[in-house]
């Protein structure tokens, strides 16, 4: 199956995927409705796209108590909008905080790969979200960790917290 | 050879999962019986159906065409009334006898009321099933004084759909605060100031003694306090597990069913999951009673997959539960209540945003958020908290920077590798399919 792949590195930080994702999915450019998200690291020296990762068990898709997430023709998990009662079940079932509630529809969105053309990596002007034929991965993990050291060492020497 | 034979009792959440996932392993080889006394339906989206979001017929999630093609022989509006372990032998309530290999019991709950007198009076009603339900669809006008007697989550879930069917709403509850059993005094005070604004009337530490007719109303009376009169009483009292059919049956039975990792009660052939089901719990390890969707279906699966002749053991199931209130989202997940845990906790009035977690060490065991629907730090934390809570990844240096701004979640779940721990994670130990793809 062809999943996103994320290159954090690559990165910029100019939100274009998040215009382009909210564009495509609710038609507007609204990034609060975008379901890839770019979180800074480093005081803002460094970026990366987050989002659904397509994963095996597909928490948002079991807990639906009315089968309103199914498999698509593209391998991703999808809300079925008219099967969708908006209870938010699968907000906090996805341990990946990856489907979300838009309260002015009350129904939960998520990402669905723009069945097949993922506008996000189209509009990525960095090539740091690939639409790939891999295994699913953690991205951010490494990039993250290596990012986070400084400002925790900071944090700690300022004698906060425990 | 003879082909095998499960009986599912109860065809809720629990057993429909069984069933789907027998069937998604072996294809309809096996014979399945679905005794159930209510239809296939889904319970928690009654608050939908009761807020006329969406018709009654939204709420089935089997229709007789569907448990055919699942190969399912049906006995609906049938109960359970006697098992036999030894022989292997359920009886109906009509006399019916059915003969199996396996047999899942998944009965589900029943709403208790609380002992008040008049309280099982006309007018009365519980919120627990479709039947309870279309009676109150059909009381509640623009309006109606509605008292709901306990503010439970279960209370909570109906909340918003009393006020959008333009009633007047008050809830009395005999405990000190609100949603005593999801979220902390802190928690609960923001969200019942929250609600007041909201035009909703709450009494807390309050004991109902009685509820009378009279020419205004139902009116209800209190301890101590002024009386109060309703056009409707709903009563979210709590409820217990159906196990009265087990009776005699030799299947051991402490406040549920108590099974082990594969869903398996004291006798081989014969599990339980569900409401009904006494399993581990995720967090402390120890046997519990959720009654929640989500272990629900849990549970309906490992079972369903192990009648079918798997063998899968269960991590076991994390509390959680998540409720709006006039777009306010309440959450909490694991052991939130914790007394011996360490806590990090900050209130931020000017949001309506609180949140609190809990340590054991350096992993969260359990966590709660209140927060505004259209505030997207709290949409977009709630699934990472049930992240955190359920990896159980120790998060080293991240737990002082949580304690210092729990708002700052995402960070310390990116960073931890959290993500890397969850995804090889499968419940049945292999990728889902959508039950709507099984056969
Ligand atoms: C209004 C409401 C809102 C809810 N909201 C939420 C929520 O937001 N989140 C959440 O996690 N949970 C929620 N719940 C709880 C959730 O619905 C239950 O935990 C879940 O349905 C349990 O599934 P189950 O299969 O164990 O039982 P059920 O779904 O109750 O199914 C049990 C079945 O067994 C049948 N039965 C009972 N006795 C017998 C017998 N003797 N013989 C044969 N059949 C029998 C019943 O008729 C029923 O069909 C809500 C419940 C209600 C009522």
């Amino acid at each position: 199956m062809k999943i996103l792949r994320i290159i954090p590195e690559r990165c910029t930080g100019c939100l274009r995927c998040e215009i382009a994702c909210s564009y495509m999915q609710t038609g507007t450019f609204q990034p609060a409705k975008s379901v890839i998200r770019v979180s800074s690291f480093e005081a803002h020296t460094s970026y990366a796209p987050y989002t659904c990762t397509q994963c095996s068990e597909g928490w948002c898709m079991t807990a639906c108590p009315v089968e309103a997430i199914t498999l698509s023709p593209v391998g991703a998990k999808v809300v079925v909008e008219d099967r969708c009662v908006g209870c938010k079940l699968c907000t906090i079932a996805c341990p990946y905080g990856t489907i979300f509630y838009n309260p002015d529809t009350h129904k939960a969105f998520k990402c669905n790969l723009c069945d097949g053309h993922p506008a996000c990596a189209e509009a990525c002007p960095t090539q740091a979200i690939e639409y790939v034929e891999a295994e699913t991965a953690d991205w951010l993990g490494a990039f993250a960790a290596a990012r986070a050291q400084p400002h925790l060492a900071t944090a700690l020497a300022r004698g906060e917290g425990r | 050879m003879a082909r095998r034979r499960h009986v599912i009792v109860g065809g809720g959440t629990a057993g429909l999962n069984a069933i789907t996932t027998i069937r998604e392993q072996d294809a309809g080889a096996s014979e399945i019986a679905l005794v159930s006394a209510e239809p296939p339906y889904s319970r928690m989206v009654l608050p939908y159906f009761l807020g006329r979001r969406i018709a009654e017929s939204h709420v089935f999630t089997a229709t007789p065409a569907r448990l055919e093609a699942l190969r399912v022989q049906p006995y609906l509006g049938r109960k359970a009334q006697s098992l036999d372990a030894t022989a292997r032998r359920l009886t109906l309530d009509d006399g019916t006898v059915l003969d199996y290999d396996d047999l899942l019991i998944a009965t589900g709950s029943s709403a208790i009321r609380a002992p008040v007198p008049g309280a099982d009076g006309r007018g009365l009603h519980s919120f627990w099933t479709l039947e309870q339900a279309r009676r109150v669809v059909a009381e509640i006008a623009p309006g109606s004084r509605v008292i709901l007697v306990g503010a439970g989550f279960i209370a909570f879930t109906i909340l918003n759909a009393i006020l959008d069917l333009e009633a007047r709403l008050t809830i009395v509850e005999i405990a000190p605060q609100i949603l005593p059993r999801m979220i902390d005094r802190t928690g609960a005070e923001m969200v019942e100031g929250w609600l007041r604004r909201h035009g909703v009337e709450i009494h807390t530490g309050v004991t109902l003694t009685g509820i009378e007719e009279s020419p205004e109303g139902k009116r209800l009376r209190f301890q101590r306090g002024e009386d109060l009169l309703a056009d409707v009483v709903i009563m979210a009292t709590g409820i217990r597990p159906n196990l009265e059919w087990l009776a005699g049956s030799g299947v051991a039975v402490n406040r549920g069913v108590l099974v082990d990792d594969h869903l398996r009660s004291s006798v081989p052939t014969i599990y339980a999951a569900g409401d009904v089901a006494e399993g581990r719990d995720l967090v402390t390890g120890e046997p519990a009673l959720h009654a929640i969707e989500p272990t629900a279906m849990e549970h309906g699966r490992i079972a369903g997959a192990n009648m079918a002749g798997d063998d899968v053991a269960y991590r076991g199931s994390l509390l959680m539960n998540i409720v709006e209130v006039r777009g306010l989202e309440i959450a909490s997940f694991g052991a939130w209540e914790a007394q011996t845990g360490e806590t990090s906790a900050m209130l931020r009035p000017e949001r309506s945003a609180y949140r609190k977690l809990v340590w054991d060490g350096d992993r969260l065991i359990g966590a709660m958020i209140v927060g505004k629907t259209n505030d997207i730090w709290t949409t977009n934390d709630v699934g990472m908290l049930k992240g955190l809570v359920q990896s159980g990844k120790r998060l080293g240096p991240w737990k002082a920077h949580l304690h210092r701004n729990p708002f700052d979640l995402k960070r310390a779940f990116v960073a931890s590798g959290t993500t890397a721990s969850l995804l090889p994670r499968t419940l049945l130990g292999r990728p889902s399919i959508p039950a709507e793809q099984i056969p």
